[in-house]
């Protein structure tokens, strides 16, 4: 027990003599030597210089462009992960949300707004941005789904979000009669979208804005707060009168929504909405989720870690493909790299207890 | 000693479809008393918390607080009217913060529009989580730790103190020192005491009989359903107690008052 260190416990009789600046700071070096954070940065800092040292191109601006690019589309929905994983859950239909969200995007574009490749500069404007509020709908739409299956039939996150996945990727095989829809490859936005044009995307300056402020909200606002009680205790939350089946709504509500806002991104890379854009991505937001330090029990993570979780992911990824190695490896690495996260979380919680 | 009657409860009764819980049973809590209730296994003293405390309503018989009649449609509408309820073990967020958890369900946010958005005033919410239990007695440390680096007894401290210092009225502790070492349930017991100084009523209930004859002005007995003894502490000892609370010894019932 480190009970005996506590430099505020309060026992009238002892006096304060010992002084506890340098024990404050072994702690603090020591927090901050097992802190999450460090670490995520440690290994991202490690895996660039290996990647640079075995393939000097990789250390370059396009480099970091193409990782952060594709980074966009997933730390989206690995943030809503997170705050679904906090809260005690698993979102599995992020994935398929930003596959049919994007295709009823693109379908709504091409067929009621009847935008073609005539159409580009400032015109794309609006339809892009009511494609947009159609992408998002749909993700809120599949969260509030989820959100009834959990709450009202009383279905396991796991179970639930597994029937709408599939129900997700069927509807936007149907949709889009299995071909990828839109043909907006002219507008200056989806152009501006290229890493070799623009590094630093209008589209990913959204989503870094959004990331961060969904992280206020997670770490500094009741929103966060209840999340977290609900993971760490429902009964707790529940006395404490916290509303724990609404909360759960807007949890499953947001994680849905930002796969929608997901599904757009993704359209605007690709310059089309396809049914399978999005297939396996639910597994990159809960590996990011997972190396980010969340605990799927609920209760722990923080968005940071998700951000450079993703980041890692993206950055292994890249950089295997750079040095050569066949990219049907890159799923093992991956694996790796999440069993060793997971490790490393059970390790370090126990070394906490003892 | 004690003062008015804050709590009572009239012949209340509770059946879980053909099974009956609580048959009739009826007991007054007075603002500055500490009640106990005892009863073996089995006897309705669950049943009787959660109805005392929102979690389910009787079927039949009133509830009354500072004389008016309640019906309480769930806990949140109880705690709300002043009567807070401590479950056994389950109190609080264990990943959560010492101030986090005292706070719980009644954050303070920051002045103006972020507030209005839900943003915490943390820094406010440590000092003060720290001042309240400090005042109920408990002294714990930093309040920016996670409930989940606390001991067993320290986190049962914080959850009473929690209690004590949000309740207005009325505060039930169910089993609060349960799992216990003697000197931190000798802790619990001291806050107790002070929950009582500042004039609320405290209904305690334990299986630990040593603790009901230390804590209690009164102490209610229940045994199948029934409140079957109810009369002043002083008139019970470890022995008489057991017997009643077992039904080896037969009781006309006393009226507490």
């Amino acid at each position: 027990m480190t009970n005996s260190n506590q430099t505020t416990a309060r026992k009238p009789g002892v006096p304060a003599e010992q002084k506890p600046v340098p024990l404050a700071l072994t702690a603090r070096i020591s927090t901050l030597a097992s802190n999450q954070s460090t670490i995520l940065i440690g290994v991202m800092v490690l895996l660039v210089v290996v990647f640079s040292v075995l393939e000097p191109k990789f250390f370059s601006a396009l480099t970091a462009s193409n990782i952060l690019t594709d980074w966009g589309s997933v730390v989206l929905i690995a943030v809503g992960q997170t705050f679904v994983v906090i809260s005690g859950g698993i979102d599995l239909s992020v994935g398929a949300v930003i596959g049919l969200s994007g295709v009823v995007s693109a379908w709504t574009m091409a067929n009621v707004l009847k935008v073609d490749q005539t159409v580009s500069g400032s015109d794309a404007s609006g339809p892009l941005l009511i494609g947009t509020l159609v992408s998002v709908g749909v993700g809120l739409l599949v969260g509030l789904t989820n959100a009834f299956l959990i709450n009202k039939l009383r279905i396991v996150p796991f179970i639930a979000t597994l029937s709408t996945m599939g129900a997700a990727l069927g509807l936007s095989v149907i949709i889009s009669s299995g071909q990828p829809i839109g043909s907006a490859n002219n507008f200056d936005l989806i152009a501006a979208m290229d890493p070799k044009v623009n590094p630093l995307s209008w589209a990913l300056i959204v989503v870094i804005v959004v990331v961060t402020i969904a992280g206020l909200f997670l770490h500094k606002a009741r929103f966060g707060l209840y999340t977290y009680a609900i993971g760490s205790n429902t009964f707790a939350a529940r006395g404490a009168g916290i509303n724990v089946e609404r909360h759960l709504t807007l949890v499953y509500a947001l994680s849905g929504a930002l796969a929608g806002l997901a599904g757009m991104y993704v359209y605007l890379r690709l310059g089309a909405g396809s049914p399978s854009s999005g297939t396996g991505r639910e597994l990159d937001a809960i590996a990011a989720v997972v190396i980010g330090g969340a605990s799927l029990m609920g209760g722990i993570g923080r968005i940071w870690g998700t951000v450079l979780g993703a980041l890692i992911l993206f950055t292994v990824q890249s950089g295997l493909i750079m040095v050569g190695v066949a990219p049907d490896w890159k799923k093992v690495v991956v694996a790796i790299l999440i069993a060793a996260a997971v490790a490393a979380q059970t390790l370090q919680s126990k070394n906490g207890r003892k | 000693m004690t003062g008015e009657v804050i709590y009572e409860v009239k012949n209340v009764s509770k059946r879980y479809g053909s099974v009956v819980a609580l048959d009739g049973a009826s007991l007054k809590l007075h603002a500055g008393e500490v009640l106990g209730l005892v009863g073996d296994n089995g006897a309705g003293k669950s049943t009787l918390v959660k109805v005392l405390s929102g979690a389910h309503q009787p079927n039949g018989g009133k509830i009354y607080l500072d004389g008016v009649e309640r019906t309480w449609g769930s806990p949140r509408e109880a705690l709300e009217a002043g009567v807070e309820t401590l479950y056994q073990d389950s109190g609080l967020a264990p990943h959560l913060t010492v101030s986090q958890n005292v706070f719980l369900g009644r954050e303070k946010t920051v002045k103006g529009i972020f507030g209005t958005m839900g943003f915490l005033a943390r820094k406010e919410m440590e000092h003060d989580a720290h001042e309240d239990l400090e005042r109920v007695g408990i002294a714990v440390p930093a309040s920016d730790r996670p409930v989940s680096q606390l001991s067993g007894g320290q986190r049962q401290a914080v959850a009473i103190g929690r209690a004590v210092a949000w309740a207005r009225r009325v505060i039930i502790l169910d089993e609060p020192t349960n799992h216990l070492g003697a000197r931190q349930a000798g802790e619990v017991l001291h806050v107790i005491k002070a929950a009582k100084a500042k004039g609320l009523g405290v209904i305690f209930i334990s299986h630990t009989l040593p603790h009901v004859l230390e804590v209690t002005d009164r102490v209610v007995v229940l045994r199948l359903g029934k409140i079957v003894m109810d009369a002043p502490t002083s008139e019970f000892d470890g022995d008489r107690l057991i017997g009643v609370l077992t039904g080896t010894i037969q009781t006309v019932r006393v009226e507490g008052d």
